[in-house]
């Protein structure tokens, strides 16, 4: 079952504001959506963790040393920069 | 006949400069897009450019490349350097990459001519490209229908005639649905088969690059061009066996086709019948097929939602408005900051997807969802590889039903996620799957079939497909929109 205070919690984990006028909408459509998850739960288990699509493992590289992007270059895109930083304010 | 060896054909010949070409493209482009909303960035400058190195190329008496001088888009989520890149997202707004996506390294590099970005669900997440921050694409056989998603933009785009081809990205389904509601080709690579170094990514270990063309023997020549081993990318491992376009004239005489049942349960009748009609025509053929039962299968669905929205959740989590794009601009204090740019930036589905990834992935409820999801990927993939024992490939609806709607996907998330059954599996084994135009429904909506695979035998479902396309070309309708070659 999901609760509102599930919602409220995994909100601050994904830094996202829920408002409170959306809070109880949310809160039935995720119940809903994990119904629908709670699927799986009626599956026969193969009990053999599957995290590897392409039957490779360890994708080893020499460790060789090439050009990295230009840092002003990198800061453009950047909504706010300084001295060669990104620049992050604690307030406006 | 092939969109791009017409226009190669054109354009060696001399009929037409690419310069004009180009143009009459973008002219297209002017007309149509307030109507398909299909490119949510047109790069004129850009293409005119390279239409110009291309004809100095053809004035010195050169050859050029099959690709060069072809007119072609991008969804909007593989990175262009220097041109923007929004994932149909605010909080990608103004974001201008510094590096390409090797896919458009590749292309460009062969002399594509680049028209614009295409038009996407918001970060690829949703069938109806509808979540889009810009609005959806409509669907060019009846533009009170969407086109589809997530690469909605790119296959209206194509089948509106505004693009020879597009590039989109399948996860769950985004480049068949699409393919399949607007009537034009759209294949799915194997996983691994086409890289995706800067393709900004939604769930990693779905995510593929393919093809949307007009018909099959344009999937063929540019998955060939653009499928090929990655360093930049350590899943990939590019195309496993020689060019996909030697083969695909080969007889089929003696082909075994797969039809699982399951995929045939809830579908409407219409594409059921569609599907069937193309079993006749594939038996006419010479081919033989064959049912059997596959009831891994019907996990699929939650099991894709489970792992794409705990990959979402993770890598979303680089938008905090700190490095590129949108930020909020009143808060106080670096939390409120990251939580109000974020909760301003993404839109509602895509915040969705990362509350339920969350969900997924936290403490107490990991093993039950996420754990057992990875397990049940297994079983499925093993499902697959032993209907491969019987059969050359597995032949299903693309679809269950042809295109929504315009606003119809977005009123219910769960109801939209169903749509998405026949599609799923394939991206959670990791195989190749070709959506094919197969029939038309009563009010003229195209409908699709798919030709499922084993890993890397891109050739011969692409070789079945063209195949098909000769004897049945009354199901690659034309549109009324866009350039007339």
């Amino acid at each position: 079952m999901v609760t509102r205070e599930d919602i409220e919690n995994i909100a601050i984990l994904s830094k996202l504001f829920v408002a409170e006028e959306d809070l109880d909408k949310l809160t039935e459509q995720m119940q809903e959506i994990v119904e629908f998850a709670d699927a799986i739960n009626n599956a026969p288990d193969s009990g053999e963790e599957f995290d590897n699509i392409n039957n490779l493992s360890n994708v080893f590289r020499e460790d060789v040393v090439v050009e990295s992007f230009p840092s002003e270059e990198i800061l453009k895109n950047a909504p706010e920069q300084a001295e060669d930083h990104f620049l992050v304010r604690n307030h406006t | 006949m092939s969109i791009i060896k017409k226009i190669h054909d054109m354009l060696s010949s001399k009929e037409i400069s690419c310069k004009e070409l180009t143009e009459q493209y973008l002219s297209e482009i002017d007309k149509s897009n307030g109507e398909l909303n299909a490119y949510v960035n047109i790069t004129p400058e850009v293409a005119l450019e390279q239409a110009q190195k291309v004809d100095e190329k053809l004035a010195k008496g050169e050859e050029i490349g099959m690709l060069e001088g072809v007119p072609m888009t991008l969804k909007d989520n593989m990175s262009t350097k220097g041109i923007e890149t929004t994932c149909c997202s605010k909080i990608l707004t103004g974001y201008k990459p510094i590096y390409n996506a090797t896919v458009w390294d590749n292309l460009e590099s062969k002399g594509a001519v680049l028209l614009g970005k295409t038009n996407m669900d918001e970060f690829a997440m949703g069938s109806s490209c509808e979540t889009s921050y810009f609005g959806g694409a409509t669907n060019p056989f009846n533009t009170k229908h969407c086109a589809g998603g997530s690469s909605g933009g790119g296959a209206s785009a194509v089948s509106g005639n505004i693009a020879a081809y597009a590039l989109g990205s399948d996860t769950g389904g985004s480049i068949r649905q699409p393919a399949s509601f607007c009537g034009i080709v759209g294949l799915k690579p194997t996983y691994g088969a086409v890289s995706r170094y800067g393709l900004i990514a939604y769930a990693s270990s779905l995510d593929q690059i393919g093809p949307i063309t007009k018909t099959v023997e344009d999937a063929s020549i540019v998955f060939d061009a653009i499928s090929d081993y990655d360093p930049k990318d350590s899943t990939s491992q590019g195309r496993q066996k020689g060019l996909t376009y030697d083969t695909i004239n080969n007889d089929i005489k003696g082909m075994k086709i797969g039809i699982a049942r399951e995929y045939l349960e809830g579908i409407r009748d219409d594409v059921k019948e569609a599907l069937l009609n193309a079993t006749k025509v594939y038996e006419s053929l010479g081919a033989e097929i064959v049912y059997f039962d596959m009831p891994a299968i019907k996990y699929a669905l939650p099991v894709y939602y489970i792992i794409a929205c705990a990959e979402a959740s993770s890598n979303l989590g680089r938008y905090d408005g700190i490095r590129y794009g949108f930020k909020a601009e009143h808060y106080n204090g670096t939390h409120d900051m990251m939580c109000r740019t974020r909760s301003e930036g993404f839109g509602e589905e895509v915040k969705r997807r990362i509350l339920l990834g969350t969900y997924v992935l936290s403490a107490g409820y990991y093993d039950a969802y996420y754990k057992k999801a990875q397990n049940l990927r297994g079983t499925i993939l093993k499902a697959f590889n032993d209907a491969f024992l019987n059969c050359d490939f597995i032949l299903a609806p693309t679809v269950p039903m042809t295109a929504f709607e315009m606003g119809h996907a977005v009123s219910d998330p769960v109801e939209t996620y169903l749509t998405d059954i026949c599609t799923v599996p394939v991206n959670i084994a990791g195989l190749p799957a070709v959506s094919i135009p197969c029939g038309f429904n009563a009010k003229g909506m195209p409908i699709g079939m798919q030709l499922i695979g084993n890993k890397f035998e891109e050739a011969k479902i692409l070789n079945a497909a063209n195949m098909y396309e000769k004897v049945a070309k009354e199901n690659f309708k034309d549109t009324k929109w866009g350039v007339k070659l």
